[in-house]
C-alpha cells in the first residue's frame, strides 16, 4: 500500500517535472524566437548587402567576367596574371609602405596626445575635440585643404621649410613624396580617433596602483612603464589591429588627393582592385586582388592575436 | 530545427517576399496616360546633369511637339557617376530605351559586350550629310551601334583685351611654334597672368599629336610623335608662360576660372566650352571678350587638322519601344535636332551652312572669320579609337603623361614606358 502510494507520488512527480520541462522548453523556444526575430532584421540586411557579395566575390576571383556576359570559370588564371602583373606589385608594396608609415606613428602620438589630455586641465575638453575633429571632418575638404599645405611653390608647408633647405620636396606632384603626403595626412586624420580609445583606456586604470607604486617609490617614468603600459595592452591590441586593418584598406583619401599618381606612386590595392573592376571591367580579375587583400589582412590578424595571447601569459 | 535551418529558412522567406516586392514595383510603366485620356508612349532617356545640360530638355520638348503621342522621360545620372550607373543597369538588365553615349570609351564597352541594338544597316540609308564623318567614330568592327548628335571637337579659345594690351595679332593658321612664342609674350607675372592654360586630361598633348600625325593611340608600335608636343609643354611650364600641371592638377583648377577671369590669355578646348562661355556671359558671371581660332598646327599649310569626340544615343537592347527610338535618334542626329542645339550653343555633329548660320547667331558667339573657319576644321580625328582595351590603354597613357607633366620622367623615358606598358596590356 506505501510502496504503492510511493510510486504513485513518484509518477506524479515526473509527470509535473515532465510539464514543468515541456514548458521550460516552450518558453526558451519563445525567447529564441523572439531574439531571432530582434536580429532578424540587422542580419538580413547583413546577408543579403554582406554576406552574399563576399561569397560572389570568392567565387568571381575564379572567374573572367566584364558584368554583361555570363562568368567563365578560368581556374587560377587571375592569380597567375596577378603574379606577372606589374601594377599590382607596386600596390602591394605601395599599401605595406603605407601601412609601415602610418601605424607606428599613430599608435604613439595618439598615445601621446591622450596622456597630455587625460589631466586636469583649463581647456582640456576644447583640446581634445580639436583633436578629434579631423576624423569627423569630410574627407573631400581634408583633401583640398592638404592639397593647398602641399603646394610645391605656394604651399605653407614648403614655404616653411624653404626656411632650412632649399629644394624642399613636391609631396603630391612628386613620385617620390606623395605616398609620405598620403602618410601625414591620414596620421593626422586617425590620431584624434584613436586618441579617444586610448583617453577611454587610461580613465579606466585605477588610481591605486598609481597610489601603490608612488608609495613604492616609484617616478613618473617607472609609473608608465610599469603600470599605465601594460594597463593599456588591451587597449593597444585593439587600436594596434584596427589601424592595420584601415591601413590597408586605404582608399578615399587616395582618391581624392592623388588619384593614384603621380604615374602609380600613391596606387594602393583597394584603388587597385576599384580600376581593374570600375575602370576596366575585369571584375574577376579585381575579386582575385580583393581576395589577396583578405588573406593578408586575415594574415596579419591572427599573427597579432597570437602575439598578444603570448604577452598575455607573459 | 536547427539554428542554421533557422537562419536559413528566414533568410529565404525574406528572399521571397523580397522579389515580390521588386515584381510589384517593377511591372514597368510603358505608357502614360495625358488629359485628354489617350495614352502616351513613354520614351525613356538616360541623360546626365538634366537641369543643367540643355540639350536634353531642348531636344525632349522639339521631338514631342513632332510626335504628339510620345512622353520622353529623362532618367538622370549625375555625370560623375554616369558611366558607373549606367553600366550597373546595363548589366541588370535594366530596359531604359535610349542610352546617351557621353563618350566613346564608355561606347566601347556597351557596343563591344553587346548591349546595344546594331544599327548599321539602318545608318546605311539615313542621310548622314556633314555628320558622315562623326559615324566614322562610331565604328567598331565594321557595325554602328549609335548616331550621333553632337560632335565637340577642339579650339583655341583666346582673350581679345589681352591681346589688344599685348600688342599681339589674333591667332590665324597658327602653328606650334607661333602658339608657345605668342604664349611667352602674353605672360605677365607681376600680374599672375599666364600666357596659356593647358588643362591636365592627357589629350591635351597625346590626341592632338595623335590627330596631326595621324597617328592610333591603341598602336603601341612607336608613341615618339608625341615628344614634340611634350617638349613644348614642358618648356611653356619652365617659362611660366603656363600654369605648372602639378599646381593645376593639385588645387583642382578649372578650366573655366583660368579663362574665364582672364588668369590665362589663351586656351585650348573642347567647342562645349563655347556655349559655357555664351551662358556665363549672359548670367554676369564672366565679362571676358573671346573668340576662337584654329587648333595651332603642325605645320603652316592652311589646313586645320584637330580632334575631337561625338556624344550620341543608342537603343538599349532590351528597348520595349525600338521603332520609337529609332525616330528619336533619327531627329536628333538629323538637321532638326541640328538647328535646336544650335540655337542654345551646342556644336550638333550635322552642320551644313544653314546650321552654322543659327549657331553664330546666337547672342555672345564670336562673328568673325577666323572663328567660323575655326568651327569648320578641315579634319577631325577621333580623340580615341574604340577598342575592348581602351580603358586600360587609357589608364596607362594617363599615368605616364603625369609623370611626364610633373617632370619626374624625361618625355623619351615615359614615352617608352608606354610603348612596352601597352603593349604589355594588349598581349
Amino acid at each position: 500500500m506505501k510502496r504503492a502510494q510511493h510510486s504513485h507520488f513518484i509518477m506524479q512527480v515526473t509527470s509535473t517535472d515532465e510539464k514543468i520541462s515541456k514548458q521550460k522548453h516552450r518558453l526558451q523556444r519563445k525567447n529564441t524566437l523572439i531574439a531571432y526575430s530582434f536580429i532578424a532584421p540587422n542580419f538580413l540586411g547583413f546577408f543579403i548587402f554582406t554576406l552574399i557579395p563576399v561569397v560572389f566575390s570568392f567565387v568571381l576571383a575564379f572567374m573572367s567576367w566584364d558584368s554583361f556576359s555570363t562568368p567563365k570559370f578560368v581556374g587560377l588564371d587571375n592569380f597567375s596574371k596577378m603574379i606577372h602583373d606589374t601594377t599590382f606589385w607596386i600596390s602591394f608594396k605601395n599599401t605595406f609602405l603605407y601601412t609601415i608609415g602610418v601605424v607606428p606613428f599613430t599608435l604613439l602620438i595618439s598615445l601621446g596626445l591622450a596622456i597630455l589630455l587625460n589631466k586636469k586641465l583649463a581647456g582640456v575638453k576644447f583640446f581634445r575635440t580639436a583633436f578629434f575633429f579631423p576624423y569627423v571632418t569630410s574627407l573631400v575638404a581634408i583633401a583640398v585643404v592638404w592639397n593647398m599645405l602641399f603646394h610645391p611653390t605656394m604651399g605653407p608647408i614648403n614655404q616653411f621649410l624653404r626656411m632650412f633647405i632649399a629644394n624642399p620636396p613636391g609631396w603630391t606632384t612628386s613620385s617620390q613624396w606623395a605616398l609620405t603626403a598620403i602618410v601625414i595626412v591620414s596620421i593626422w586624420r586617425f590620431m584624434g580617433y584613436y586618441m579617444i580609445l586610448y583617453l577611454a583606456g587610461l580613465q579606466s586604470i585605477p588610481k591605486e596602483l598609481y597610489e601603490a607604486a608612488s608609495m613604492d617609490g616609484a617616478n613618473k617614468w617607472q609609473q608608465f612603464k610599469n603600470v599605465t603600459l601594460p594597463s593599456l595592452r588591451p587597449t593597444t591590441f585593439f587600436v594596434t589591429i584596427m589601424l592595420v586593418i584601415n591601413c590597408f584598406k586605404i582608399f578615399d583619401l587616395v582618391q581624392v588627393m592623388t588619384d593614384g599618381g603621380p604615374g602609380r606612386a600613391t596606387n594602393v590595392l583597394v584603388y587597385e582592385i576599384y580600376n581593374e573592376a570600375f575602370v576596366k571591367f575585369n571584375f574577376g580579375y579585381a575579386s582575385a586582388i580583393a581576395f589577396v587583400l583578405f588573406v593578408i589582412v586575415l594574415g596579419v590578424t591572427i599573427i597579432q592575436f597570437g602575439w598578444n595571447k603570448r604577452q598575455e601569459k607573459a | 530545427m536547427k539554428v542554421w535551418q533557422k537562419v536559413l529558412a528566414t533568410a529565404a522567406v525574406a528572399g521571397v517576399a523580397l522579389s515580390l516586392g521588386a515584381c510589384g514595383n517593377g511591372s514597368d510603366k510603358d505608357s502614360s496616360a495625358d488629359k485628354s485620356g489617350s495614352k502616351k508612349t513613354v520614351l525613356k532617356v538616360t541623360t546626365w546633369n538634366y537641369a543643367t545640360t540643355p540639350e536634353f530638355a531642348a531636344l525632349f520638348k522639339a521631338f514631342e511637339k513632332e510626335h504628339p503621342n510620345v512622353d520622353v522621360q529623362q532618367v538622370d545620372v549625375p555625370a560623375d557617376d554616369y558611366d558607373t550607373k549606367v553600366t550597373t543597369m546595363m548589366s541588370s538588365g535594366d530596359t531604359t530605351d535610349i542610352l546617351t553615349m557621353k563618350n566613346l570609351l564608355s561606347y566601347s564597352n556597351y557596343a563591344l559586350r553587346d548591349q546595344l541594338v546594331d544599327l548599321s544597316s539602318h545608318v546605311k540609308d539615313i542621310d548622314q550629310g556633314p555628320a558622315a564623318d562623326t559615324y566614322k567614330m562610331y565604328k567598331v568592327k565594321g557595325k554602328t551601334y549609335a548616331q550621333p548628335y553632337r560632335t565637340d571637337f577642339w579650339v583655341l579659345y583666346y582673350n581679345k583685351k589681352l591681346f589688344d594690351a599685348a600688342g599681339i595679332d589674333y591667332p590665324d593658321n597658327w602653328t606650334w611654334d607661333d602658339y608657345v612664342t605668342n604664349a611667352k609674350k602674353l605672360t605677365d607675372a607681376s600680374k599672375g597672368q599666364y600666357g596659356t592654360y593647358q588643362h591636365i586630361w592627357r589629350s591635351t598633348i597625346q590626341a592632338i599629336a595623335a590627330a596631326q600625325n595621324d597617328k592610333n593611340l591603341m598602336d603601341p608600335s612607336s608613341y615618339e610623335f608625341m615628344k614634340p608636343y611634350y617638349e613644348r609643354a614642358l618648356d611653356l611650364q619652365k617659362s611660366k608662360a603656363q600654369m605648372t600641371y602639378g599646381t593645376a592638377k593639385s588645387t583642382k583648377v578649372t578650366y573655366n576660372s583660368q579663362f574665364e577671369e582672364s588668369k590665362a590669355a589663351m586656351l585650348y578646348m573642347g567647342t562645349w566650352f563655347m556655349g559655357g562661355l555664351v551662358n556665363d556671359t549672359n548670367s554676369g558671371q564672366t565679362n571676358v571678350e573671346w573668340s576662337i581660332a584654329p587648333m595651332p598646327q603642325k605645320s603652316s599649310n592652311g589646313k586645320t587638322t584637330t580632334f575631337g569626340s561625338p556624344t550620341g544615343f543608342a537603343i538599349n537592347k532590351n528597348s520595349k519601344n525600338k521603332k520609337i527610338a529609332q525616330e528619336f535618334l533619327d531627329f536628333c542626329s538629323g538637321e532638326k535636332g541640328a538647328k535646336v542645339m544650335a540655337k542654345i550653343g551646342i556644336t550638333p555633329s550635322y552642320r551644313n551652312d544653314a546650321v552654322n548660320k543659327i549657331y553664330f547667331a546666337t547672342k555672345g558667339m564670336p562673328t568673325d572669320d577666323v572663328a567660323k573657319k575655326a568651327f569648320n576644321p578641315d579634319k577631325i580625328a577621333v580623340e580615341f579609337p574604340v577598342a575592348k582595351d581602351g580603358p586600360a590603354v587609357d589608364k596607362i597613357l594617363q599615368e605616364e603623361h603625369d609623370l611626364i607633366m610633373v617632370g619626374d620622367e624625361t618625355p623619351s623615358k615615359a614615352i617608352s614606358n608606354m610603348q612596352s606598358r601597352v603593349k604589355e596590356e594588349l598581349k
